[in-house]
């Protein structure tokens, strides 16, 4: 039956489908959307240390794992071969791996015995398109993937994030790939300098939804979002808002997340005397209606991919002060048309621009209509249909006489 | 509702705590007439006889008053002492808390920062029901 689908089957590879991270998330929005225009979605996960999914997927995505680590998910075989096989197993699984750099974030989940499974898996791939989401997986499709296979690297940070073992092994692998997938222009910039002859698209994130409960232009409530962790520069907007409290008393501060930073920042609130004024609101399920409520969003990382929240509240008509860090913020912002763009870790200049805002209502309401408009070139059909171009194309291009080169379907 | 007192700013800060905000739901004769004296109370939850009252200053209906926090220190304090606080006027009297805003689970979220005094140590905090207690604990100190 499969000989006589139109569209190729489109197999993403994560790392961890299971969990619950920004790539997670995005790579299921894309699935959900393919799968409902009619193509062959499989998810697969290099490892699974969890029983459900957290985001919601669509039941007719395929979802498979190559490794399963659950506890109860492994019967040591028997008999004198299954004795040998599972003491190997268990030598493999405490080594380092092979192939992929310490410098990879990811590093610490594999070992030789995944990147082992992994490798077998990649090889005996044959068909369809696959696509690969974070660069260990994209060094294995690279070197492995080789039976077949249509290959797209995924990056979702951007290039100057990666350490130097992790740059050096892109300039070496990428070139493999039928095309390098990344979310911002100045991404797209950097690797087609660096991958000379490779074909590198940029594909932004989608955000969730469009369709949000505009924000109130008259509340007096800023918002930021983020896991409480040194990349998110939470320590740098409370050092700002120090020098915004006695002239705007009546503004509060609100930022949504948790994690391990979380004693120090408020360790800071106290410091400052900020108590009544910057609130550290933990995680909430219910984000949008969180946004909703403020009138304008603050962006102080120090180094982003493309910073998906933020486009999110855009979308809520909120307006967006935030530092030129890089990747995505110049990507997404028009200086002065749908935010302020304020040079990267300068709190006293995030507070100028903070001010700016504060002072004036009709600035936040105009720029925060144009931040709908700014945000809806990143709605899910604004940018799923550029992957189903794509892979189209590659596909098109690797089996010329097939139906899919002209993009048609059932 | 009943009425209450709306607490705006909670201010721990060189040995008071410091309070302001506004009396929310009397009819509006009650709140400021000349003849009325408003008074902040914080009652020992324990021994709910002890209390310690203290000036307030009522313009319109906001309010501002502050309790120094040496006030706490009583002779037979247990390890952990709760304190309550109200607004009196003699015969009315308001619960202070914080329930006209939208934020939800206080108590982890307006976090306020702990003071000394002697051998105590007093922080503000809101209750599982926003209203505003302070708590003071023996030992720790330097």
């Amino acid at each position: 039956m499969s000989d006589h689908r139109p569209l190729p089957r489109v197999r993403y590879l994560l790392l961890h489908a299971y969990g619950r991270g920004g790539t997670i998330r995005t790579v299921m929005n894309q699935a959900n959307s393919l799968v409902a225009a009619g193509w062959c979605v499989e998810i697969v996960s290099a490892v699974r240390r969890r029983d459900d999914i957290q985001f919601p997927l669509d039941p007719r995505v395929r979802v498979s794992t190559v490794v399963d680590l659950r506890e109860d998910a492994y019967t040591p075989p028997s008999g004198l071969m299954g004795r040998w096989r599972d003491r190997r197993r268990g030598r493999l699984l405490d080594e380092a791996p092979r192939y992929i750099p310490a410098g990879e974030f990811g590093y610490r989940y594999f070992n030789r015995y995944v990147e082992d499974r992994l490798i077998a898996y990649l090889g005996a791939l044959t068909d369809g398109i696959l696509v690969t989401t974070r660069p260990a997986l994209n060094f294995l499709a690279a070197e492995h993937a080789t039976n077949g296979v249509v290959r797209v690297a995924q990056e979702h940070m951007n290039h100057g994030t990666h350490k130097r073992d992790v740059q050096k092994r892109i300039r070496e692998t990428y070139p493999r790939f039928d095309a390098v997938a990344v979310l911002t222009e100045r991404d797209r910039d950097e690797y087609e300098e660096l991958l000379p002859g490779t074909r590198v698209v940029r594909i932004p994130n989608a955000v969730h939804s469009l369709d949000q409960v505009p924000a109130n232009p008259r509340a007096k409530i800023a918002v930021a979002a983020g896991r409480l962790f040194p990349q998110k520069g939470f320590d740098m907007l409370i050092r700002a808002w120090a020098k915004l409290v006695e002239t705007f008393p009546e503004w509060q501060l609100r930022i949504y997340g948790s994690g391990e930073k979380k004693a120090e920042l408020r360790t800071l609130i106290e410091e400052h005397h900020l108590y009544n004024h910057v609130f550290l609101m933990g995680h909430t399920d219910r984000l949008d209606d969180e946004l909703a409520k403020a009138s304008f969003y603050v962006l102080s990382s120090r180094f982003e991919g493309l910073p998906m929240v933020m486009i999110e509240a855009m979308s809520h008509a909120l307006p967006v002060v935030s530092f030129d860090c890089p990747t995505g913020p110049a990507d997404v912002l028009t200086h002065g048309v749908d935010g302020l763009l304020v040079p990267p870790e300068d709190p006293d200049a995030l507070a100028d621009s903070m001010a700016k805002l504060m002072a004036d209502e009709k600035l936040r309401a105009d720029m925060g209509v144009a931040a709908v408009l700014t945000a809806s070139s990143y709605g899910p059909d604004a940018v799923h249909p550029r992957w189903e171009a794509l892979f189209t194309d590659l596909h098109g291009q690797r089996h010329p006489s097939g139906a899919a080169a002209k993009g048609q379907r059932a | 509702m009943k009425p209450h007192a709306e607490i705006a700013e909670v201010w721990p800060r060189d040995g008071r705590i410091r309070l302001v905000g506004r009396l929310h739901g009397l009819p509006s004769d009650k709140a400021a007439g000349p003849a009325v004296t408003w008074r902040l109370v914080v009652t020992r939850r324990a021994h709910p006889d002890q209390r310690l009252r203290y000036e307030l200053r009522v313009q319109g209906d906001r309010f501002e008053g502050e309790l120094p926090i040496a006030d706490l220190a009583t002779a037979d304090h247990a390890a952990v002492e709760e304190w309550d606080i109200h607004l009196s006027d003699g015969a009315a009297e308001l619960r202070a808390g914080r329930r006209l805003d939208d934020v939800r689970g206080k108590k982890q979220i307006f976090v306020y920062p702990e003071q000394r005094t002697g051998n105590l140590s007093v922080r503000p905090y809101y209750t599982v029901k926003d209203n505003l207690s302070v708590e003071s604990r023996t030992g720790g100190a330097a």
